[in-house]
């Protein structure tokens, strides 16, 4: 088995080292709780032997007192140490997680298309929480648990070196065993796991799908697979039972062993006038003593498997590096930016597609040139995969195109966006999606982006330029009042315009609108409007256009296809061509067309 | 965040129901009565065996300091304690060959009966709670009543152990045995009184624990959005207060319960310096021997195993008192006994056989009417209104509205898939009782707008468990517009589609479902909007290739024998597309869930403003 020893200092050292003073505190309390589990023993010896002499009581009452002290001065240590250790490992934990979400935060987007956030969660919590769980039962137990056992070897061997030599030997060969069978068990623990996870995946399955369950009359066949997957599982669970069975009866047999080989070599160097009554009492309990820790050693075993599989994913996931490499040049001027599009190619596979795959190698834009004045609105148009919001995404380099360039500026200076900083590229363009992200937080951390340094003022402004005054002073806590995950209790329109005050608070100088496609009630779709001109006034606008009052806002019409330009022109001229494309689309008014 | 707002989340308490726990645990036990009795017998074993090595090391200090005359010698001792090895691995062996399928079997009962009754609700609205924490009860709920059957099990061990150690230690000393036994009953009470706060404390930190994994899924389900925004930094900071606040809740539980936990298990440590400082003098004057001593301090041990035994055990009954709850509230509607009504659950022998759809004279529709139904959304106002139409047989009728006009809603409560309020549906001039049972195949079928899919092979995604050669799926196939994409597919008809179909596109996993409508032969086929995942070529050519779909075919024996016409089957479709509107015998415009215009198209478009408006002002619609 290979224990990733070095490789969890390594990542652990780092975090635990501005805490060394706890950590120091840590060892202090361990150190002195196995002094005192030494100790307590010892002190029956004492109690017994003097009891067999003719010594004052007193001294009997002390003994039993201080035995007493120590038992509490354990559990005190023992509480403490459990704690100081969580609190580390907490410490610890939290702030790798921290440094592992904002690593992931700026990985690219073509990581994060892979990676579900159910997937994230597991990575950033639970492999953080596994080493966590690691840190606190194997550095303080399994490591007290071997300074326990040496502790307990070496007070034998004051006593008599044979006997130190023999427990030894024993707890040697007592680990060993242990750990075979352990071994031997852990292929049907999996097993067990994985039938688990069927069960219960195709239980998650099935409570998801009531309705086409219902409707396709399909309950006797869900209730057959239940049947199914649970005596799967039991057929399972009895196998591994048996295993079980087996591991019992070693850990029985060597029990009695140690027991055996305790009272026998007790009675025999008592016999032989070495020991005292006491001290073959010390030797029992010594015995039973040296047990608990090779059960725990043994246990931890697989909690180290399990962390090992974690550290692995977690320096797995700190190695991926950044494919975009942020920019360094120029900064971007404020106030409305320019666009162009220079011979941009683009696709969404970089990389060779792994063997036996299908080669998608699809390109979503080819050669496409174009470019929009500073100030003007640009309607873009296309079907359904045409490239449009691959235009919108390439503009905030979450993807590099591999061909061509892309350059925002007004006149004389303009920038490739490559050179300019991704702080601020992205803080120069806003962006209003049809899907509006809200976080479980308050409306001024939702608005603001959990940016503190905006005041409420101007949020307020904001808002109020919106027409969201009357939905804020409905809210009973104002800017305080926390919004769901998911948009919950907000119309559609009303989320729509809260991506919109977003957007104006952070006062780009390009604005790109994914127009929501959904129908929404004709008084919500008026204010929407009137938000659109507020936020497009005095800046650069990209309109992914669904609605022909929204079209007929544009300077410029783009239409796409396959990637490429179907046709490009000032909307005034477009539309007084009989025999543009745009003017097929407004003549007919027709989603065939289109979508 | 303030502290109640998390509790708030974390309220999954369901009401109590009205009757107390233990009569579902005995629920569980009469469904397996034997193998109970077995493993409370090899408990008792198991407890008896561990009284031997007690007694031997009390014989063998007694034999050494020659306390007593000499019953036992050495090694008459050390084979006791092998024989004491080999009763407790028996018991243990006893043990865990009924524990298992005690467990396992019980859970299963309880997984059924939840399941069975889940699966009696209107489907749209089958779970009073997401199915992320319904999922919860078939996992962790179903636990506590065996579990806490077992523990009984354990508690009656220990206390078998404990009546014979009391009273070899009363024989011994009666006064040292009730002065050192006596305080640790005094633990249990601390228990009781604990359990409490250690629920608060345990739910406050299941609740900040609940917020940083929240916040994780939240942020990661936001990548794009954060980037654009520039506000990695920022959400880490967040991020950071969630984690403290975790830290500093979790340490608290774990402080709580490890000072509870050192109480009880390291009592015996106190009590034996309990028992050092009784027994002092008795044991200098030669009336309480080494032996006593050493056997006071092993029976110790069980005694507060047996007492933080009792604290554990009666945590565990509000628990599964929590769970019944729980579990009861999801089985909506249904007596709480229920949950653990008797029954076969398969676990050998041949599985249940699941009988092939069997259409009869009686089942063919000639007419279908729907009258004044109504159903309103409790979270919103929305919802259907006094809906009435009717459908004649062969005939192909559209609903059409703007989004939220409560076209979904029409279909799933004429479907039974969501209860009506009010308002029926008649099946050739009967009242259909129970639409939930009754809209199923041979009478309806029907694909949802995102209808799912199950993770095996799109043959037994088809089938749902009909036998095979009682359908026809080239047919369903050819019918859905699939035979293409069946031909793409690696291994055809046995290609495993993943988690909710995940490795089909969208527009496949709806013609899979629409396949899987069709291989049933239903009479009444409902579609919710296709057009969201199938292109207007593909919707057009469904269209067309329905019309030869023979639904109507009669295959009860006693017509066999007559002519089997193969007619159009009757199509009731949610959609806003020309090509369907455009086929469609009738359409019924709904607007804020009320029928708006109802009649063909050519009619409509003159006279209903909301169908001109939906017929011409639509641009894309981009997903």
């Amino acid at each position: 088995m290979n224990i990733p020893l070095r490789q969890f200092w390594a990542l652990l050292s780092n975090y635990l080292r501005p805490q060394w003073p706890k950590v120091l505190l840590l060892a202090v309390l361990i150190l002195s709780g196995i002094g005192l589990q030494l100790a307590n023993p010892q002190i029956i010896r004492y109690f017994i032997d003097t009891a067999k002499t003719d010594a004052p009581l007193e001294r009997l009452l002390w003994a039993g007192g201080f035995f007493l002290g120590g038992a509490i001065l354990i559990q005190i240590t023992t509480v403490a140490s459990t704690y100081v250790g969580e609190d580390i490992g907490w410490t610890a934990c939290n702030q790798m997680r921290e440094d592992l979400a904002l690593h992931c935060l700026r990985l690219d987007m073509r990581f994060h298309n892979e990676h579900t956030p159910g997937a994230m969660i597991e990575r950033i919590d639970g492999d953080v929480a596994n080493l966590a769980i690691f840190f606190a039962q194997f550095v303080v137990r399994v490591i007290g648990s071997l300074l326990l056992l040496f502790g307990v070897l070496i007070a034998l061997a004051f006593v008599d070196w044979r006997i130190s030599l023999a427990l030894a030997v024993y707890a040697a060969f007592a680990l060993w065993g242990l750990i075979r069978m352990r071994n031997i068990a852990t292929p049907f623990w999996k097993a067990s796991r994985e039938a688990s996870a069927d069960l219960f995946g195709f239980i998650e399955e099935q409570l998801s799908g009531t309705e086409d369950i219902r409707s396709s009359g399909a309950t006797s066949f869900v209730m057959r697979n239940l049947f199914h997957f649970n005596r799967l599982r039991l057929a399972i669970e009895r196998k591994a039972g048996v295993v079980n069975t087996f591991m019992v009866m070693t850990w029985m047999g060597l029990f009695t062993l140690g027991q055996m080989i305790a009272l026998g070599s007790g009675a025999y160097f008592y016999g032989a006038g070495v020991l005292t009554i006491g001290t073959v009492y010390l030797l029992v309990s010594y015995t039973d003593a040296i047990f608990r820790p090779l059960e725990q050693i043994t246990d931890e075993i697989q909690n180290l498997q399990k962390a090992a599989a974690s550290i692995d994913r977690i320096q797995e996931l700190f190695n991926t590096p950044a494919q975009i490499i942020d920019g360094s040049d120029g900064l971007l001027q404020s106030g409305a930016l320019g666009v162009a599009f220079e011979q941009v190619t683009f696709s969404y596979q970089t990389n060779a597609p792994e063997p036996g795959a299908e080669p998608i190698h699809k390109q979503i834009l080819q050669d496409l040139s174009f470019s929009l004045a500073a100030g003007e609105v640009l309607g873009l148009l296309g079907r359904t995969g045409s490239g449009k919001t691959t235009i919108t995404r390439l503009l905030f380099r979450l993807y590099e195109p591999q061909q061509g360039q892309i350059c925002l500026g007004n006149g004389a200076t303009t920038h490739d966006i490559r050179a300019v900083p991704l702080d601020d590229l992205r803080s120069k363009i806003g962006i209003v999606t049809q899907d509006v992200q809200l976080f479980k937080a308050s409306v001024r951390d939702n608005l603001t982006f959990f940016d503190r340094t905006i005041p409420d003022d101007r949020i307020l402004a904001a808002l109020e330029a919106l027409e969201m005054g009357n939905w804020l002073r409905a809210l009973p806590r104002g800017l305080d009042t926390e919004l769901t995950s998911g948009s919950a209790g907000l119309s559609a329109g009303e989320a729509q315009l809260l991506a919109f005050t977003r957007v104006f608070l952070h006062n780009p100088g390009l604005v790109i609108l994914d127009e929501a496609s959904s129908r929404l009630d004709p008084a919500t779709e008026q204010r929407i409007e009137r938000a659109v001109d507020t936020l497009l006034h005095g800046r650069t606008g990209i309109i992914v256009a669904h609605r022909l009052a929204t079209v007929h806002r544009a300077d410029t019409i783009l239409i796409l296809e396959q990637g490429q330009i179907r046709e490009f022109g000032r909307y005034g001229d477009l539309v007084q061509n009989p025999d543009s494309r745009f003017n097929q689309l407004l003549q007919a008014g027709m989603e065939e067309v289109l979508v | 965040m303030t502290t109640e707002a998390m509790l708030d989340d974390e309220r999954d308490d369901a009401p109590r129901v009205g009757i107390p726990t233990w009569k579902f645990i005995w629920g569980t036990i009469r469904f397996q009565p034997v193998r109970y009795l077995f493993n409370n017998l090899a408990m008792i074993a198991l407890m008896l065996g561990w009284q031997i090595p007690g007694l031997v090391s009390r014989e063998f200090f007694n034999n050494l300091t020659q306390a007593a005359p000499v019953r036992f010698d050495l090694w008459t001792l050390l084979a006791m304690l092998v024989v004491s090895a080999f009763v407790r691995v028996g018991g243990i062996f006893g043990l865990i060959r009924t524990n298992v399928p005690y467990r396992f079997m019980s859970q299963t009962l309880l997984q059924k009966n939840m399941m069975l009754q889940i699966l009696r609700q209107p489907g749209a609205k089958a779970l009073p709670e997401s199915p992320g924490k319904a999922i919860a009860r078939f996992r962790e709920d179903v636990n506590e009543l065996p579990t806490f059957g077992l523990m009984s099990n354990d508690m009656v061990g220990l206390l078998v152990f404990s009546s014979i150690a009391l009273a070899v230690m009363i024989k011994v000393n009666p006064t040292i045995t009730l002065v050192a036994v006596l305080p640790l009953l005094g633990l249990v009470v601390v228990a009781n009184l604990a359990t409490q706060r250690v629920e608060r404390y345990r739910k406050a930190s299941r609740a900040a624990t609940g917020a940083v994994t929240g916040f994780i899924a939240e942020t990661f389900g936001a990548v794009q959005a954060i980037k654009i925004a520039g506000a990695e930094t920022r959400l880490i900071s967040h991020f950071r207060s969630l984690n403290e606040r975790r830290r500093v809740t979790s340490l608290k539980d774990r402080l709580f319960e490890e000072v509870l936990g050192s109480i009880f298990w390291n009592a015996g440590n106190l009590a034996t310096g309990v028992i050092l400082l009784l027994v002092a003098q008795s044991l200098r004057a030669g009336q309480f021997s080494v032996g006593d001593f050493a056997l006071f301090i092993y029976y110790i041990w069980f005694f507060t195993e047996l007492t933080g035994f009792m604290g554990f055990l009666m945590a565990r009954y509000k628990q599964a008192g929590v769970s019944v709850a729980r579990m009861s509230r999801l089985m909506s509607g249904a007596p709480a006994e229920s949950l653990v009504a008797l029954g076969p659950i398969y676990s050998e022998g041949p599985l249940p056989e699941i009988a092939p759809i069997i259409k009869t004279a009686n089942d063919t529709v000639d007419l279908i009417e729907v009258k004044g139904l109504t159903y309103r959304h409790a979270e919103s106002t929305r919802g259907i209104e006094g809906i009435s139409f009717t459908m004649a047989r062969g005939s192909f009728t559209v609903i059409t509205g703007r989004v939220g006009a409560g076209k979904t809603t029409l279909l799933r409560t004429l479907l039974g898939l969501l209860p009506a309020q009010s308002g029926a549906v008649s099946w050739n001039g009967q009242l259909v009782e129970v639409p939930a049972d009754f809209f199923t195949p041979p009478h309806s079928a029907y694909t949802a707008q995102v209808p799912r899919l199950f993770s095996q092979t799109l043959r037994e995604n088809l089938l749902l468990g009909l036998p095979e050669d009682s359908v026809s799926i080239p047919n369903a196939i050819r019918s859905a517009v699939l035979e293409q994409d069946l031909a793409g597919l690696e291994n055809g008809l046995d290609t495993t589609v993943g988690p909710k179909g995940v490795k089909l596109s969208g527009g496949q996993i709806q013609r899979v479902a629409a396949a899987r409508m069709f291989v049933r032969q239903a009479e009444l086929l409902v579609f919710d909007d296709l057009s969201s995942a199938l292109d207007v070529e593909t919707e057009q050519e469904l269209w067309s290739r329905m019309d030869s779909q023979p639904s109507a075919i009669v295959s009860d024996s006693a017509t066999s024998g007559h002519a089997q016409a193969i007619t159009r089957p009757t199509i009731l479709a949610v959609s806003h597309r020309r090509a369907a509107l455009r086929r469609a015998d009738q359409v019924v415009v709904l607007k804020e869930g009320r029928i708006e215009a109802i009649g063909a198209l050519d009619q409509l478009l003159v006279t209903s403003e909301e169908m001109r408006r939906l017929w011409q002002s639509e641009l894309a619609a981009e997903s």
